[in-house]
């Protein structure tokens, strides 16, 4: 099968029955209310002003899209994701992209000309929200991540480089040269790419293999225009340019956040463009925050919490990233349990990132239905003996709870990290938990009797 | 500065906004007209944010 992208996974949901094109003329002002309102994804074809673009949006703004985009059922999209992380397959190098049929340059440089929209009341401008960023360090090698871009001017957009990152950290380290640091911005992905640019992965890895593992083909890279990068050849459009060494003295945001909440101002560096380079037909990609981004967070988090889970030696059922945590601060898992793996499995699972809270049940609880899990905890769990709380942990600045803003600039957060055991206890026999089966269930069908 | 950005900022020294609200207020313009003047704007590195992440220039400060 060959290698599907942006364009093949838009065909995909519009075939599942999950894309609604709209085809009459609309202000980009108009999109993303009318994103907010369709349970689909959405795809606009007539956008006024802009006669060259097409632009889609909240394409996996919920699991099941998520799961169509990597061809398998929810259940199992943690599994399918850390297979990937188990057979990298390294990007290849080609000598022409799609991204590059149409090459914008000196004077003819200008934001304005790309469908930048608005999403959100109290945003503080336009924002680019899909985006995959390729930076490089001349130790370290290339990196991938995604980042905001707010739209400045015609040539200048914010970015938010707050959080630490493995690209803040070459920012940094081109900052205490006072050089710039090059990036490319590559807009308009297949999921696979997006997963793997959000995949915190350990310093001078190639988030590429990783979409390459997930693909089960390597992932066509083409050289940039007018800086030593590369991006994806089937990109829909590419922003190349340089942060600029200015350290973090730009305002920028407040930007509908990941966790549901609308930022505060940022301080951070500008990214100047000095070359755009799009399809000749292209299709912008709105990533529908929060909900899109908090699905493409998921699968990330679940994947870590089963490589935590294995690292421990427990064994796990399934799990899941809950969206009302953001895909991102709480971790559910059932495991097959052996005595005292219930507590080794929270320690595993609160070890994950920014997880702040973790319940592990036992193999017969489904813990994607909420009230399975409820039972669970209600039944299973003595608060005393089954909670455990950890102080003094890493912690995420747009967490509210973690007063982030009393802390002084440049300051790092710390958290307290919640896991609830929610197993059988050991000492009490599974007989007290059998559950209540209706008489006769078997032999008789509903139907037959209306 | 054209006449668009220079009708901005006498909004914005008049009284903080949101970027929504400053948008909200050239509905009838093409966006992409609205955005390139709002560019002028930001070039000229006037504009300042309030507490609440609205925009303002400091008129007195431009004198």
């Amino acid at each position: 099968m060959a290698r599907k992208g942006f364009r093949d996974f838009v065909d995909d949901l519009e075939q599942a029955g999950e894309l609604c094109r709209v085809t009459k003329e609309v202000d980009p002002r108009q999109i993303p209310g009318l994103m907010a309102q369709a349970p689909e994804a959405t795809f606009f074809e007539n956008i006024t002003g802009y006669p060259d673009w097409r632009l889609a949006g909240a394409l996996v703004s919920t699991r099941k899209r998520l799961a169509i985009s990597m061809d398998c059922s929810q259940d199992d999209i943690a599994f399918r994701f850390e297979e990937a992380l188990g057979r990298l397959i390294d990007p290849i190098h080609v000598n022409e992209g799609a991204c590059q049929e149409v090459v914008h340059t000196g004077d003819d440089v200008d934001l304005t000309a790309i469908p930048y929209p608005l999403m959100h009341v109290f945003d503080g401008g336009p924002y680019l929200s899909g985006t995959l960023v390729v930076s490089n360090d001349p130790e370290y090698g290339p990196n991938v991540g995604s980042y905001r871009l707010m739209y400045r001017t015609p040539r200048e957009t914010g970015i938010d480089l707050v959080s630490s990152s493995d690209m803040r950290f070459y920012y940094q380290r081109a900052l205490d040269q006072g050089k710039p640091l090059e990036i490319a911005v590559a807009i308009g992905l297949h999921p696979f790419e997006m997963l793997a640019s959000s995949y915190k992965a350990p310093i001078r890895s190639n988030e590429f293999a990783i979409a390459g593992g997930l693909h089960g083909e390597a992932v066509p890279l083409v050289k940039c225009k007018t800086v030593d990068l590369e991006v994806p050849a089937d990109a829909e459009l590419v922003l190349e340019g340089e942060l600029l060494p200015i350290g973090w003295t730009a305002d920028e945001g407040p930007f509908g956040e990941f966790n549901q909440i609308s930022g505060d101002v940022k301080w951070n560096p500008i990214f100047r463009v000095k070359c755009i380079t799009h399809r000749r037909d292209p299709i912008f990609y709105l990533l529908q925050m929060p909900l899109e981004n908090d699905w493409l967070s998921a699968p990330v988090t679940e994947a870590a919490g089963l490589q935590a889970l294995r690292v421990a030696s427990v064994e796990p059922v399934s799990i899941r990233a809950p969206v009302g945590s953001c895909g991102y601060w709480g971790l559910v898992a059932s495991i097959r349990k052996r005595p005292g793996e219930g507590k080794n499995a929270l320690l595993a699972l609160l070890s994950v990132a920014e997880v702040k809270y973790a319940v592990v049940t036992d193999d017969d609880i489904n813990i994607h239905d909420p009230d399975e899990l409820d039972w669970a905890m209600a039944l299973r769990v003595q608060a005393d003996k089954d909670v455990i709380i950890l102080t003094g942990a890493r912690a995420k600045h747009i967490d509210p709870s973690v007063r982030a803003w009393e802390l002084g600039k440049g300051g790092l957060p710390t958290t307290a990290k919640m896991g609830i055991d929610a197993t059988i206890p050991e000492g009490i026999p599974k007989k007290f938990y059998k559950r209540i089966e209706q008489y006769g269930v078997d032999r008789v069908r509903l139907e037959d009797f209306l | 500065m054209s006449p668009l950005a220079s009708q901005i900022v006498a909004v914005l020294e008049s009284t903080p906004k949101q970027f929504s609200e400053i948008a909200d207020a050239h509905l009838d313009l093409p966006w992409r007209e609205f955005l390139q003047a709002w560019g002028e704007v930001r070039a000229a590195d006037i504009v300042k944010r309030d507490g609440d992440g609205a925009y303002y220039i400091d008129a007195a400060e431009q004198e």
